[in-house]
């Protein structure tokens, strides 16, 4: 049997006056999946971390987190939320335990300390409760804000561009607490432009452009979907005829490109067509260098959005 | 939803508050500064009193000190009650704390018992310490006028329904304007006419009787319940987010 979702929009929706900031979305989170929300500045995707944080309503529709109503239970789903907002927005005067006091008591916690050291040990921040917030790095101000996120153990974590200025290896570091996160089980939404971490974090991913969700999916049936399951095949030696020609009268390939020692093709179904291709391969005495998707998340994600831009043209014409 | 339950998330922004005001320079100040002022003004004024050249009188002289003792509550707040809301939100902390479990009420509750505490502890402060010099330091006609039980029994009924009156009033501006400054000048406004009753009985135009100070603490007490409501209306979540 299904479980129940741990987070679901049922039509939520959103409107500032006459500007509409999320249409109506529909979209359901599974407990333990890490789901990602991308989009462009002003897409929505802010105001659906809102919405679900119980900040602001929803002008249309509703949305649940762990079955609580947004509009009817907001307190309900404040206890079991963890929220790590773009900016830090810590008490920057504060040090960082006092920062994590703060949370925790909120909470109600029966052992502030003991949740404060899990806290700041699962952050790398141990040892460095004392100092004050304003005097750290902007990677260790977010070590804290996603520490003061998880303090309580939420079942449901909500991050707003984790990695958000952060240098490469800070947010490298930053990429992998989620993904220790994940491990525990929790739910993660997060909102994210690296597209490259989403395409490594998320289980699925949402594309939304002004307000409107575009497209819904893995990360690979997103790419399978934009740009037509394309498999590059590199092969130690150059290809003879007879190689060539039972690449090239495959059944389900097209759009063959031979380059030297290496081809690509478009595939129908990639996950059933590329092992079918490489089996094939070996029986007529290839040898494979490599077998890879051609494209990644970041190409899907901007042909989407020429998709998108165009259409939109278009319908203004 | 019983009172036990709601405790520890106003207790924990309560602990907060104090933790943040003690580390905050101009907050700190005006809560240090103020009080000392209005203790050394009216020790000053004692100082310098003699009944031959004072112009007033007695009367004048213990009108003078009281004055200062019941302005404390209603000004020591000011810069704090100003700060609550908007100063939250221009630290961008107000948004992650409105994910926490706690209610308007509750976060107003929290704001309020913060300021509140440190106002009525420095205002009782500087007024006994004022009491203490005058009872074991001053001799004469003066020292009984100071001492005279309806004095004490004024302080005690009206300054706190005047600390909650200036508190709610700066943080009902604080959830409504754009910066900290605005939410000062404004509650200023407001909270300088509720100095002209005070003015009227320590210039003794109204008597200083146990009767005056229960009516005007009733009235003020009344008026903070007003205020409470207010500023629980002015608190519009989405509105204080939004304007971020």
């Amino acid at each position: 049997m299904a479980s129940s979702p741990a987070i679901e929009l049922r039509g939520a929706g959103r409107s500032f006056g006459d500007h509409i900031a999320l249409h109506p979305l529909h979209l359901s989170i599974q407990p333990g999946e890490v789901f990602g929300l991308l989009g462009p500045n002003g897409s929505g995707k802010t105001t659906t971390l809102r919405i679900l944080a119980t900040l602001i309503r929803p002008t249309a529709g509703t949305a649940t987190v762990l079955g609580h109503d947004v509009l009817e239970d907001p307190m309900a789903i404040r206890h079991k939320l963890g929220v790590m907002p773009e900016k830090p927005s810590l008490y920057e005067r504060l040090t960082i335990r006092d920062n994590l006091t703060f949370w925790a008591e909120a909470h109600g916690l029966a052992d502030v300390d003991a949740a404060i050291r899990e806290a700041l040990d699962f952050v790398g921040l141990s040892g460095r409760s004392a100092e004050r917030v304003g005097s750290l790095s902007k990677g260790w101000k977010q070590r804290v804000a996603l520490a003061r996120a998880i303090v309580h153990r939420p079942p449901i974590l909500l991050l707003d561009e984790p990695s958000s200025g952060l240098d490469p290896s800070a947010a490298s570091a930053m990429e992998h607490m989620i993904r220790d996160l994940t491990a525990t089980g929790s739910t993660v939404l997060m909102n994210t432009h690296r597209l490259a971490e989403a395409e490594r974090l998320c289980d699925r991913v949402a594309i939304l452009r002004h307000g409107q969700l575009l497209e819904l999916g893995t990360p690979g049936q997103l790419r399978d979907r934009l740009l037509g399951g394309v498999v590059r095949v590199e092969l130690a030696t150059r290809p003879d005829t007879a190689l060539r020609q039972l690449v090239d009268t495959m059944a389900g390939l097209s759009n063959i490109e031979w380059r030297n020692r290496s081809f690509s093709c478009r595939m129908a179904n990639p996950t059933i067509e590329t092992p079918r291709l490489i089996a094939r391969l070996v029986h007529a005495g290839a040898d494979i260098l490599s077998v890879v998707q051609a494209g990644d998340l970041e190409e899907a994600y901007l042909e989407l959005m020429a998709r998108s831009e165009t259409s939109e043209l278009e319908v203004a014409a | 939803m019983t009172a036990f339950a709601v405790a520890p998330p106003v207790r924990a922004l309560v602990r907060k508050e104090l933790r943040e005001f003690r580390q905050h320079r101009m907050i700190l100040g005006t809560a240090l500064i103020l009080p000392i002022a209005f203790l050394l003004l009216p020790i000053a004024n004692l100082v310098t009193y003699d009944a031959h050249r004072s112009v007033g009188g007695i009367d004048f002289a213990v009108g003078q000190a009281m004055f200062c003792f019941f302005l404390s509550p209603i000004i020591i707040p000011a810069t704090m009650a100003a700060f609550a809301v908007v100063g939250e939100r221009d630290q961008g902390t107000l948004e992650p704390m409105l994910t926490l479990p706690l209610t308007n009420a509750q976060f107003l509750a929290g704001k309020v018992i913060a300021i509140f505490v440190p106002t009525i502890t420095a205002s009782f402060s500087i007024y006994i310490a004022y009491m203490a010099l005058v009872a074991f330091g001053v001799h004469g006609p003066i020292r009984d006028a100071m001492l005279e039980w309806t004095w004490p029994f004024g302080f005690v009924v009206l300054a706190p329904v005047l600390a909650l009156f200036s508190t709610l009033t700066g943080i009902s501006f604080s959830a409504r304007a754009k910066d900290i400054r605005v939410a000062e000048h404004l509650s200023g406004l407001v909270l300088l006419p509720a100095l002209l009753p005070i003015m009227l009985v320590v210039t003794r135009t109204i008597p200083a009787t146990p009767v005056t100070w229960l009516v005007f603490a009733g009235a003020v007490g009344l008026l903070d319940l007003v205020l409470w409501r207010t500023a629980l209306r002015a608190f519009d979540r989405e509105r204080v987010i939004s304007a971020a």
